[in-house]
């Protein structure tokens, strides 16, 4: 068992802000009243974009079947693209009786032979877990007779929340596959990219002027990753942690071992992009490169705010209410007020006390921060007269009521809104909400009501 | 007939397209009117299965999970965990019933719900639904059976007017309307449990989601026991009718494998006339059949000279296979989610226990794929026809419309199909 992590130990992260404040970090859901993901979710959110790896679910159907092909994580790689694909030795009574190890190597045999990927990560889940399967010997037995990587994600869905999971899934990285082969060759600027994970290609939208720069990303954990990235990024010169605070104590680890420094960043919005790229430039340290993205940055803000100019036209003076969670409560805020629209009130029940300050520092002195978003929201518009509302399906109905336009800030994502081009689409879906008479329409009492 | 392969012959499952049966019980959960389906285990389970049937429908989902945690995994035997949500959500909401249904974490370690069930004061079902056992399915008809149990209340009075149908779980709501206003349509006030066809039909309301918002009512449920009918759809749901027996054993009961198609809704309509004592069924019943016969002469041409491939769970297909066939569709290829007595009676070349790679592997033998929206990619790569059917369907809005049953909807699927095959036809003729 030499392989598992230690959870108390992930959990008290001293890097992560929310250990300051709180006691027990991140743990511990109520029973009957808890929303999110668990632990599992979190590994394959963070592990599942390695196209080349093949993503064995060891478990009864419900955590595969009712999961594959749900994020739209795309990938560059040309074979066959397995963050689409759903592996599972589907685990049944008789299994949970004897024991799934055995059945757990067939599947890794069969998927050698039909698939012959780059590793296979191996997530154990709540039953196969309690059942006690050793998979971390399955692995290793299986990694010696196929000499490619096999990696154990210890990963049950009880031992907490999604964030947890992608920090079990970091920790299977850092300990399995970080450090284990050399680059081709190093350049100085070298960069991973941890928290990526390309969902709609929202990476594609920024890679292209890192690498315009001369930034060269190494590896990534995990956006259109490949294994044998990954596997060199001890090499790197700096971590760059995009979005995501569950990996702070893979990249501190990194720094303690070797010599890795990371900074952590967005990429939702014109100022935060801007931001983020420099950020990386300033971090990597060359004054030559600091001149040269500066140049990059004007660039591209000039050529996005030109392309931007019609839709500005359409913003002008629409105010927006904003009931979202975590960091969107700001990052999404940011985005708006990029697009000239003024944003009165933004959600904050679910968000730390950081992404409060944030979200203060973006909305200014007149924002409202709602701690109670379902009871304020309809007064709020009425009192500041807004004209969208960006929340989730649950919300809609108080859109409707008020006449006001809707966006859905929970569906699932089909185009990206990240970088500087994201925004053009971002806003393009905001003026189709606008100009969209569907809710007001919907809004007309029948002929049969008085 | 075709040949049955019963047991997959591959040690895993490769892109699979069988559901759990903890997702099939709080899918029938929220067929009740103000339900709280409450899932026990730990978080992800409903955490899944909440996005899952809310990208389905698109709509708001209410559920609530245990969430079992590695201590409460230990020392807890339920009695915490089930107790303290059961207080939590009552806290905030009144529904009118806890629908309490368990994953395999609990049914691993042995909690006693039934015994943790009893001690809870507050209206509650509880149900056995461990995820290495069965599927979609079956966990839908154990919630059933454990409703009826549970809540329905024993009685020797008949209602000679009341029918009660419990239909299999890939019933979309829209079907569960069509069948109840058809029996309807010969003088009988019907009832359906669960009863999709008001809940999650896609109306707008005032929906908040916290609890379920329509559906067959707890207090219908209670009184379940004077109908005089009992018409099974379905042969996952075959276990539920004892469970009423018990109730009243003079419920009369008559089973229906599937209604998709001329001959199956030809027999619904034949027994409701016996029962009912009408000579002719309602005008638009009349139309509808006419029209249907129509459909299938229209497009039998396109059909008889297309190769299927049949994917979901054993009693939607052998609907899904019966109407096809009917017009001359080859059926080639039958892939279930799961084993079920259903599979003997589907008509098609092959029938088997499978996933999507079993449907990869095989991609030469057919033409047009009728499937869940995993089905997609293989079309896609091999560039099939594709026409949606089942859960999961993520790429399309409006599934609780989608009518496929009785002569009407039978009409529709037919001429949709035939549709989708010649469009594909028409591509691979270009290319």
């Amino acid at each position: 068992m030499a392989s598992k992590p230690k959870i108390r130990e992930l959990l008290d992260e001293s890097a992560c802000a929310h250990n300051k404040t709180k006691k027990a970090a991140c743990n511990a859901p109520t029973p009957g009243a808890t929303t999110g993901g668990c632990a599992f979710e979190g590994a394959q959110i963070s592990l599942f974009p390695y196209a080349d790896a093949a993503h064995l679910v060891h478990g009864p159907i419900t955590c595969i079947g009712a999961s594959w092909e749900t994020r739209a994580t795309k990938t560059s790689f040309e074979g066959r693209d397995m963050t689409q694909m759903g592996f599972t030795t589907g685990i049944n009574t008789n299994d949970v009786v004897f024991g799934g190890t055995e059945k757990l190597r067939a599947s890794i045999d069969y998927i050698m032979q039909n698939y012959s990927p780059q590793a296979i990560f191996v997530y154990s889940t709540c039953v196969t877990a309690l059942i006690g399967d050793d998979i971390d010997q399955v692995c290793k037995q299986a990694q010696a007779d196929y000499n490619i990587p096999m990696v154990p994600v210890h990963s049950p869905g009880f031992v907490g929340s999604k964030n947890l999971g992608s920090r079990l899934g970091g920790e299977a990285v850092l300990e399995h596959l970080v450090g284990t082969k050399e680059p081709e060759f190093t350049t100085p600027f070298d960069i991973n990219l941890i928290g990526e994970y390309n969902v709609t290609g929202d990476m594609w939208q920024y890679s292209h002027l890192l690498e315009e720069l001369g930034i060269r990303v190494l590896s990534t954990l995990s956006g259109d990753g490949r294994v044998g990235d990954i596997r060199t990024a001890h090499r790197a010169k700096l971590n760059v942690i995009v979005c995501a605070k569950s990996l702070i104590s893979l990249t501190r680890k990194m720094e303690e071992r070797y010599g890795i420094p990371s900074i952590s960043l967005s990429f939702y919005g014109k100022r935060d992009t801007s931001n983020g790229i420099l950020a990386i430039a300033e971090a990597l340290g060359d004054a030559d490169l600091i001149a040269r993205t500066k140049q990059l940055i004007a660039r591209e803000e000039a050529k996005l705010e030109e392309k931007l100019h019609p839709y500005k036209a359409v913003f002008n003076g629409k105010k927006a209410v904003l009931n979202t969670g975590g960091n969107k409560s700001w990052s999404i805020a940011s985005a708006l007020q990029d697009l000239g629209i003024e944003v009165v009130a933004t959600a904050v029940k679910k968000a730390t006390e950081a992404d409060r300050e944030k979200a203060r520092e973006y909305l200014g002195e007149k924002g409202v921060l709602m701690m109670n978003p379902g009871a304020e929201q309809a007064k709020i518009i009425d009192e500041t007269g807004a004209h969208l509302l960006l929340a989730g399906g649950r919300s809609l109905y108080t859109a409707i009521k008020k006449r006001i336009s809707f966006a859905d800030v929970n569906q699932e994502k089909k185009k990206s809104y990240g970088g500087y081009a994201g925004l053009l689409n971002l806003a393009e879906d905001l003026k189709n909400s606008l100009e969209n008479p569907v809710f007001r329409n919907v809004a007309r009492r029948a002929p049969w009501e008085k | 007939m075709g040949e049955v392969k019963n047991k997959p012959v591959k040690p895993l499952q490769v892109n699979p397209i069988k559901l759990s049966q903890p997702m099939g019980a709080t899918l029938a959960f929220l067929g009740v009117d103000q339900c709280m389906p409450l899932m026990h285990g730990a978080m992800g389970c409903t955490s899944f299965t909440k996005v899952f049937l809310t990208r389905h429908f698109c709509e708001p989902i209410a559920i609530q999970t245990t969430a079992v945690t590695d201590v409460t995994a230990i020392f807890d035997g339920g009695d915490y965990s089930i107790v303290e949500s059961v207080k939590n959500i009552t806290k905030k909401v009144t529904p009118s019933l806890v629908g309490l249904h368990t994953t395999g974490l609990p049914e691993t370690k042995g909690d006693d719900i039934r015994g943790v069930a009893s001690k809870i004061e507050f209206p509650l079902v509880y149900v056995n639904t461990p995820d290495y056992e069965g599927g979609l399915e079956s966990g839908w008809a154990l919630t059933v059976k454990a409703m009826i149990e549970q809540l329905t209340k024993m009685t020797d009075c008949i209602d000679e007017r009341k029918v009660v149908i419990l239909p299999h779980v890939s019933l979309q709501p829209i079907e569960v309307e069509k069948i109840k206003d058809f029996i309807a349509k010969f003088g009988f006030e019907v009832l359906a449990l669960p009863d999709l066809s008001t809940s999650l039909d896609g109306h707008l309301g005032e929906k908040q989601a916290a609890i379920s918002s329509g559906g067959i009512t707890v207090k219908e449920i209670k009184r379940l026991a004077d109908a005089r009918l009992v018409l099974t759809i379905g042969d996952s749901m075959l276990p539920c009718v004892k469970a009423l027996q018990v109730k009243n054993p003079a419920i009369r009961h008559y089973h229906f494998s599937h209604l998709q198609g001329l001959d199956a809704t030809d027999s619904l309509a034949a027994m409701l006339l016996t029962e009912s004592g009408i000579d002719t069924p309602h005008p638009s019943i009349v139309r509808w059949r006419k029209r249907l016969q129509d459909a299938m002469l229209d497009s039998h041409f396109s059909l008889g000279q297309t190769r299927f491939l049949v994917a979901g769970e054993p009693d939607h297909l052998a609907g899904i296979c019966q109407a096809l066939h009917e017009a001359g569709g080859r059926i080639r290829i039958a892939i279930s989610t799961v084993d079920s007595p259903q599979l003997k009676n589907i008509t098609a070349d092959l029938v088997l226990v499978g996933d999507m790679e079993d449907a990869e592997k095989m991609a030469s033998e057919y033409d047009v794929l009728v499937s869940n929206f995993h089905a997609e990619a293989v079309a896609h790569r091999f560039h099939k026809g594709l026409m949606l059917r089942g859960y999961p369907n993520w790429e399309q809005v409006g599934n609780q419309l989608k009518n496929d049953v009785l002569y009407e909807g039978g009409a529709y699927f037919l001429v949709e199909a035939a549709n989708i095959a010649e469009h594909c036809r028409a591509e691979l003729a270009h290319a």
